[in-house]
């Protein structure tokens, strides 16, 4: 039965790779503006889960509810346009175009239709949407640029532009902070922290440090399973994340 | 932190620096001035030939048709990504068009004209709807693989297409206001809308459209993710370029005063092809030089040797070898070439100089970041 006071439900959700069960029965709620954080090592199907909601392959068992519709059998772009955006883990950027470019072009996919005929250059409205998305990332200047010369910590900030370009309702990202360095990671924690309340967020994250800095709630995945939820602080206290993350000290990195 | 230059050339942080990456030194800075000098050249091309009669059809209306069928090939390449092998059939059933409509059943060409268009167009969008379902190799494969069945369609449909005999005659007429059975009105009437396909080709890449075309070139999967539906959009540019061939097939058909299975065949394909790589895949007006040198070929190349074919096919080898990105490639080569020597001859100027050297674009990013 969907509901409207949660932005994305998740229920029992499956998803097998050739024999393979990449996520075994994972439930997951996200009530509107909450900000989740889903951790786990490598493997633990973090980015399985993620794939599943946004739409790139279909679950083979559960249901995928997103604001308060069902969205199970929904095409990507669909969900895109219902409110839902997505960062890529591999910078999926549009190389051939400048930084510019990439956020106009993102800007297109829900926002433009009627004017898709009209030449570039008498959408100034549009060009200033770009400047301010490059600006409110961090990418001031950087417009001009093609995205290949761009350092991997610009891609990665372009990345978030053109998410919140959508204007969504729920913004996923797909370990934002992978390959940072200390200072990015902090630029980047700070980004997110600052974001309206009314966008809803949910977190993939290899690393602790971004996670349990944004998240009101954590949830961890080991093994294709949801083992644990709670706030940062629960997390941080538990026994089994500490022997998950085996050796790793999570004080050290919050 | 050192901010030592790195090994490339030492780029200034000032606004206009990332642009300049992207400008050629030597080419002629703006395209529109190299589009009007290749213009002039073309209105004025009928006067600087010594034998008009020949010069102007075989070179001068070949080209043009060449051209446009490449130009669509090329449209599709470089902004969408997809290498189409159907162009020449799109050509070709607008031709037939115009050809059963006119010739078969009696209908003047101010009509048939507009309706050819049409069907190519449709052939078009249909062989898309069908064709943007597979990617790289497989479209290529598919397009081909269409071609050569519509090529043994015309070839044997006798009742529709006149099978080998083709279709005949298709002449051009006098409308009174303009005369199209005299050449130089033919060759002007063909140049104009080739010009007009050319601006048009590079508007629709300017708009939103045009962007969103690149975008799927680049990354399909973020295109849907951004809430593009990526094969409608493909459907639209395959029909758009099928639209701009089947005016090259108009040229074509009023050019050979006929229409028979050699225009669809795998050798007009590989015609297109040729003038494409030849001219530059990334180049939608690349392609005219490309589709010149073809036709220069064609007409004089049996003059010094009795293999053409072969020396066509060492031409080729020789751009693909030399000049990748074609001829139109060219110029950015040889800027490149330049720019290279000239760091290599002038290293970075030496620190003491300049106390204040100028900061590595690279190190003002990262302390920006860290900002």
């Amino acid at each position: 039965m969907p509901d409207s006071t949660h932005a994305l439900r998740a229920l029992d959700v499956s998803k097998t790779f050739g024999g393979v069960r990449a996520i075994k029965g994972v439930s997951l709620d996200i009530a509107w503006g909450e900000r989740i954080s889903v951790i786990g090592t490598n493997g633990a199907g973090k980015s399985t889960l993620f794939n599943a909601i946004a739409g790139v392959f279909p679950v083979t068992s559960g249901t995928i509810e997103l604001f308060g519709e069902d969205a199970t059998r929904l095409p990507t772009a669909a969900r895109a346009k219902r409110g839902l955006a997505r960062t890529f883990q591999t910078s999926r950027l549009f190389e051939g175009l400048t930084s510019a470019e990439n956020v106009y072009v993102a800007l297109g996919g829900t926002e433009f239709s009627g004017h898709l005929l009209r030449s570039s250059r008498r959408t100034p409205e549009r060009w200033l949407r770009v400047e301010e998305l490059l600006d409110r990332v961090g990418l001031s200047g950087r417009g001009p640029m093609i995205v290949a010369d761009l350092s991997h910590g610009e891609q990665r900030q372009l990345e978030l532009a053109m998410a919140l370009a959508l204007q969504p309702k729920l913004l996923m990202l797909d370990e934002p902070a992978a390959g940072f360095s200390p200072a990015e990671r902090q630029h980047l924690s700070a980004l997110l922290r600052d974001l309206p309340r009314d966008i809803t967020l949910l977190l993939i994250e290899h690393d602790m440090d971004i996670a349990l800095a944004v998240a009101d709630r954590v949830v961890v995945m080991h093994d294709g399973e949801k083992i644990l939820e709670g706030s940062p602080a629960d997390i941080r206290a538990s026994e089994r994340v500490r022997e998950i993350y085996l050796g790793g000290s999570i004080d050290d990195a919050a | 932190m050192s901010t030592l230059p790195n090994k490339g050339e030492p780029i200034t942080t000032t606004p206009s620096s990332p642009a300049s990456k992207r400008r050629p030194i030597l080419w002629v800075r703006n395209r529109w001035v190299l589009v009007g000098l290749v213009v002039a050249f073309a209105v004025l091309f009928p006067w600087l030939v010594d034998r008009p009669r020949f010069w102007i059809p075989n070179i001068g209306i070949r080209t043009l048709w060449l051209g446009t069928i490449a130009m669509s090939l090329v449209f599709l390449n470089k902004y969408v990504g997809l290498l189409s092998l159907a162009q020449v059939t799109f050509a070709g059933i607008a031709a037939y068009g115009v050809g059963y409509f006119s010739v078969t059943l009696g209908l003047p060409y101010l009509l048939s004209i507009p309706i050819g268009i049409l069907i190519g167009t449709l052939a078009g969008f249909l062989v898309a709807l069908i064709a943007v379902r597979t990617k790289a190799i497989y479209f290529l494969m598919i397009t081909l693989a269409i071609g050569q069945v519509f090529f043994s369609y015309a070839s044997q449909a006798i009742e529709v297409t006149g099978a080998r005999r083709g279709l005949s005659p298709i002449l051009r007429e006098d409308y009174g206001f303009v005369d199209f059975r005299t050449l130089e009105v033919f060759y002007y009437a063909a140049l104009l809308a080739v010009v007009l396909l050319y601006l048009l080709c590079h508007y629709l890449a300017n708009t939103s459209f045009g962007f969103a075309l690149q975008g799927i070139r680049d990354s399909p999967d973020r295109m849907a993710a951004l809430g593009y539906r990526v094969n409608r959009y493909r459907v639209a540019a395959v029909t758009f370029a099928a639209f701009v061939a089947s005016v090259g097939g108009m040229i074509l058909v009023f050019d050979r005063s006929q229409v028979d299975p050699d225009v669809v065949s795998l050798g007009s394909t590989l015609d297109v092809l040729i003038a494409a790589v030849v001219g530059g895949v990334g180049s939608l007006g690349g392609v005219f030089l490309g589709a010149v040198v073809l036709a220069l070929l064609d007409n004089f190349a049996q003059d010094f040797t009795e293999r053409y074919q072969t020396l066509t096919g060492v031409i080729f080898i020789v751009v693909l070898l030399f000049a990748p990105a074609g001829l139109a490639g060219v110029g950015g080569q040889v800027t490149r070439a330049i720019r290279k020597r000239r760091d290599r001859a002038a290293p970075p100027p030496p620190e003491h100089q300049e106390p204040q050297a100028p900061v590595p674009a690279e190190s003002a990013i990262q302390k920006g970041n860290q900002q």
